[in-house]
């Protein structure tokens, strides 16, 4: 029998959601495949693999990245978060809740990844124009939507923040 | 029309909570213990003779679990909705890039990626057919051995010589429009379990789950009835799976190895092997008389389905139904060809072939309204077809007409009112703004001559809500949160007491296609039948429970009723209690069959409709005269879709609709030269985004009701990305005077244009 080439594995540990991990990964794995393969977080959709969708953004220290380019390796002692985060308190995040009042999803397909770089945005930008919201989802492609539904939903769900705080 | 409570209401989609949380498991979310991973080797060549396959050595690759061939297909080695020409696995020759050779199942997905390595082919390549006119002359080399000419139509009606000859006016042009692919954002997969007898269960994103079960079946040579097709939910499809994609290689890797088996494609084998929009290049003649009546159109269209049939016939056919527009044209000659060439594949696609004629002809309309110095509206309002009209086809407009009420909304809204002030404002000097309108009608079903029915069932659970069941799968469209609306107003039931059903041969009956804008109108009137059969069940044991008579029994939201002694009533939930104790069942079934056109066309089928649905589009752009770029600052869309069952549902889907019909009008274009596909993924397939989209997309909801649709409904699923692309292309017309034959409108085509213009 011919042997696949030999694997070098390695162990990194981060955590996810406020949660701890340990995974063991290869030197081609991705950020996507740890997620969505060994922790079962497949939230996390791949649509391009090449950084052009934005289907696959997650939060790593807090700024969206398309975890399909990010290699597993550099995220050694990070802190990812994904879309099962968002409800972790047992209620829905107030993007969540905006998304779905405004029917901001269809398909859904790309819901996850927008809904994450939202709220990389709101963190930074609680109060941001349609223009700003409309340049930081830019980077996240919607074929069934036309984005209006969504923006208006992030729009929404910047006010109530604001004020509930 | 009947009071309802729930249709007409911005209900919340009944997966809008498992979307945002990320819970709603897609199919490639999925996976067994044991399973094992498919990749399929595709062809190396768009045209070539396979002279041997040799899978020895990816055999023998460690974590290899199968390797198959063509001699593994037990059944049928073909599938294909209209004829099953395309091969499940290639045995002596390829038509195309994306045809399958080989099929791998190894324990990892790395693994089966590194087997198709070692597959040994050896091909004999063959001249590439490339262009669908030369693909049509005797000279050209053959892609299939039946000819290159897959399906022709054509269609005279009137004199169209005399008509030309008494016209004030004819406009004669050549257009082409672009190879749009759906870029629905979940790539084609899915995953696959097979038990002890044999039964094999897919989960597959798909658009006819009957219909998958029958090409799975007939690929496998098995018992249709031993396969299970689970459709819902997709992560978008608009026609792109409607045809088969991985269900039959899932099927022939679990059989193979009685494991559970799943395949993923990756986004570049999705654009080389999937299903695309047909180009088409359509010579269209327009005559109209010098009051802007329409006298005549001539036709000739030639739409490129690539190497396989697929749904190519039928969208042939639909576009030459669509040539002439929402208009009474009484002289037409019009016909249409689809050719087989090496180009990728195309099939069927959210518009179905009204796209690329539409754009035709909403442009010559403009032409003529220009010839005139007639208003671009005015000359619509009087071609437009309204109830009774003869179509271009010679059949009549029997069912509801809501064109003019569509052309009406739109020329109150604040853009076309205030069009001359949008426009006087561009950003910068050298940018100038444009404003163009369109209209369009779509048909609704599948058409004359092909079987279209639904079926749905209802059935009232122990604990007193309903089991709502119909197959249309879920795409993203929000067909499943119409039919619950739908379902509850016939039910006489709380929305919250409905358990959804869709998309799966184990538990719903056979709807036909989420497809052709047909799922609610099918689904819906479906569903009214069942509801009568369930409220005669409920009588039954309502009348015993209240001692009257069955024929005293009314139903009622929530419970049944006496209706000569109302206080007495009992509850749905006590007729499931009761039901429960008696070991009754309380169902309803319904069937339904499309009403179909009285005027048939001799050798067609597909055509005509008998139902449609119209719209009419208004873009505002502004084109920057130095770069060509155009950019869409504002839309209106106001589509008919008879009722709207769920309004806010209607909004997404013509804001969507819009700025698909923007990215065909404007950006996208899959690009491929000799059979070889340049544009692979979204690096180089511009997709519009957040910032290209306009700024405001306002949709007017022009309600005619259907007489026959449940609550008046008919479908609106399509319309909507339709006459948005000649309207943006009228739109740089107006802007700078430059008429954009040739869709997309890239900056380089509207600047060449424009220098084009400036030299006469
Ligand atoms: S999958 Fe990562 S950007 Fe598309
Ligand atoms: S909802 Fe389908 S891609 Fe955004």
């Amino acid at each position: 029998m011919k042997k696949v080439k030999a694997e070098q594995k390695k162990l990194i540990s981060f955590t996810v959601n406020g949660d701890d991990v340990k995974v063991e990964i290869s030197a081609d794995t991705r950020l996507i495949d740890v997620l969505r393969n060994k922790l079962n977080l497949t939230g996390t959709k791949e649509g391009c693999g090449i950084g052009e969708c934005g289907a696959c953004t997650v939060l790593m220290d807090g700024k969206p990245v398309n975890s399909c380019l990010v290699p597993a390796f550099q995220v050694e002692g990070s802190v990812i978060e994904t879309v099962e985060g968002l409800d972790k308190s047992g209620e829905l995040h107030p993007l969540q809740e905006a998304f779905v009042e405004h029917t901001a999803i269809q398909c859904g397909y790309c819901t996850p990844g927008m809904l994450m770089s939202a709220l990389a945005l709101l963190r930074e930008n609680p109060k941001p124009t349609r223009e700003e919201i409309a340049r930081a989802i830019s980077g996240n492609l919607c074929r069934c939507t036309g984005y209006h539904q969504i923006i208006a939903a992030i729009e929404d769900a910047s006010a109530k923040i604001r004020l509930s705080e | 029309m009947t009071k309802t409570k729930w249709v007409g209401t911005d209900v919340t989609r009944i997966d809008a909570k498992d979307k945002v949380c990320g819970t709603l498991e897609y199919m490639s979310d999925l996976s067994f213990p044991n399973m094992i991973y498919g990749a399929v080797l595709r062809s190396k060549y768009p045209h070539a003779l396979i002279k041997k396959i040799d899978t020895k050595r990816a055999k023998e690759l460690d974590g290899v679990v199968t390797v198959l061939t063509h001699e593994d297909v037990p059944g049928l080695n073909g599938f294909g909705i209209a004829i099953p020409d395309q091969p499940v696995l290639c045995r002596d020759k390829v038509r195309y890039m994306g045809d399958a050779i080989a099929l791998v199942g190894a324990e990892s997905k790395e693994i089966a990626e590194q087997a198709l390595e070692l597959i040994e082919v050896e091909y004999e390549p063959l001249p590439i057919v490339d262009d669908p006119e030369e693909a049509m002359l005797d000279t050209s080399p053959l892609v299939h051995e039946t000819g290159n000419i897959h399906n022709h139509v054509k269609i005279e009606r009137g004199d169209v010589e005399a008509a030309f000859n008494e016209a004030y006016v004819v406009v004669e042009n050549t257009y082409f429009t672009p190879r749009q692919m759906h870029a629905f954002l979940e790539p084609e997969s899915g995953v696959a379990t097979i038990d002890d007898d044999k039964n094999i269960t897919i989960w597959c994103g798909g658009q006819h789950p009957y219909r998958d079960q029958l090409q799975v079946a007939r690929a496998l040579g098995m018992n249709p009835r031993k396969i299970r097709i689970i459709n819902t939910p997709a992560g978008g499809a608009f026609g792109g799976k409607d045809e088969i994609t991985v269900q039959i290689y899932l099927a022939l890797l679990v059989l193979h190895t009685d494991r559970p088996a799943k395949i993923v494609l990756s986004r570049e084998e999705s654009v080389i092997a999937g299903m695309k929009r047909h180009p088409m290049k359509i010579y269209m003649k327009t005559a109209a008389a010098a009051d802007g009546t329409i006298l005549a159109n001539e036709v000739r269209v030639v739409s490129d389905t690539g190497a396989y049939a697929s749904l190519g016939g039928p969208v042939i056919g639909f576009a030459i139904e669509h040539s002439c527009g929402a208009y009474r044209v009484e002289n037409v000659r019009l016909e249409g060809f689809c050719v087989y060439t090496n180009n990728g594949v195309a099939g069927a696609f959210r518009g179905f072939g009204a796209n690329q004629v539409t754009f035709a002809v909403e442009t010559q309309v403009d032409m003529i309204a220009e010839k005139l110095g007639m208003d671009r509206l005015e000359i619509r309002k009087k071609n437009g077809l309204r109830k009774g009209d003869i179509a271009a086809l010679g059949h009549k407009m029997e069912a509801s007409v809501g064109l003019l009420r569509t052309l009406e909304a739109a020329e109150n809204s604040r853009l076309w009112q205030l069009r001359e002030e949008l426009k006087a404002k561009p950003g910068a000097p050298h940018k100038k703004r444009g404003i163009g309108i369109a209209c369009s009608f779509q048909g609704c079903g599948l058409g004359k001559g092909l079987p279209d029915y639904g079926a749905a069932t209802i059935e009232l659970l122990p604990n007193g809500q309903f089991a709502v069941g119909v197959s249309c799968p879920e795409i993203g469209q929000g067909n499943t949160t119409a039919f619950v609306q739908i379902a509850a107003d016939y039910i006489r039931c709380s929305i919250d007491d409905i358990v959804m059903l869709s998309g799966d041969t184990g538990h719903t009956l056979d709807s036909g296609t989420s497809t052709a804008s047909r799922s609610v109108y099918t689904g819906g009137n479906a569903l009214k039948l069942a509801a009568g059969n369930l409220h005669s069940a409920i009588s039954t044991l309502a009348a015993e429970i209240l001692s009257v008579p069955e024929s005293d029994i009314d139903i009622e939201y929530g419970s049944a009723v006496s209706k000569s002694c109302p206080e007495k009533t009992v509850s749905f939930k006590k007729i499931a209690e009761l039901m429960v104790e008696r070991g009754k069942t309380i169902k309803g079934e319904g069937y339904f069959i499309w009403p179909v056109s009285e005027t048939e066309l001799e050798g067609y089928v597909g055509i005509p409709h008998l139902l449609y649905s119209y719209i009419t589009q208004i873009a505002l752009v502004e084109v920057n005269t130095l770069t060509g770029e155009t950019e869409v600052l504002e839309a209106v869309s106001v589509p008919d879709p008879g009722k709207a069952i769920n309004p806010q549902g209607v909004e997404g889907q013509s804001e969507g609709g819009v700025v698909m019909g923007m990215g065909y009008a404007l950006t996208e274009d899959t690009i491929i030269e000799e059979g070889i596909t340049l544009t692979r993924n979204f690096s180089t397939y511009i997709l519009p985004t957040s910032l290209d989209m306009p700024c405001e997309i306002e949709t007017i909801i022009a309600e005619e009701l259907e007489p026959s649709g449940p609550f008046g409904a008919k479908g609106i699923g399509e319309a909507v990305c339709v006459p948005i692309s000649p309207a943006i292309t009228n739109a740089i017309h107006d802007a700078c005077g430059v008429w954009m034959k040739q869709i997309p409108a890239t900056p380089e085509r509207v600047y060449t244009a424009l220098k084009s213009k400036e030299v006469p």
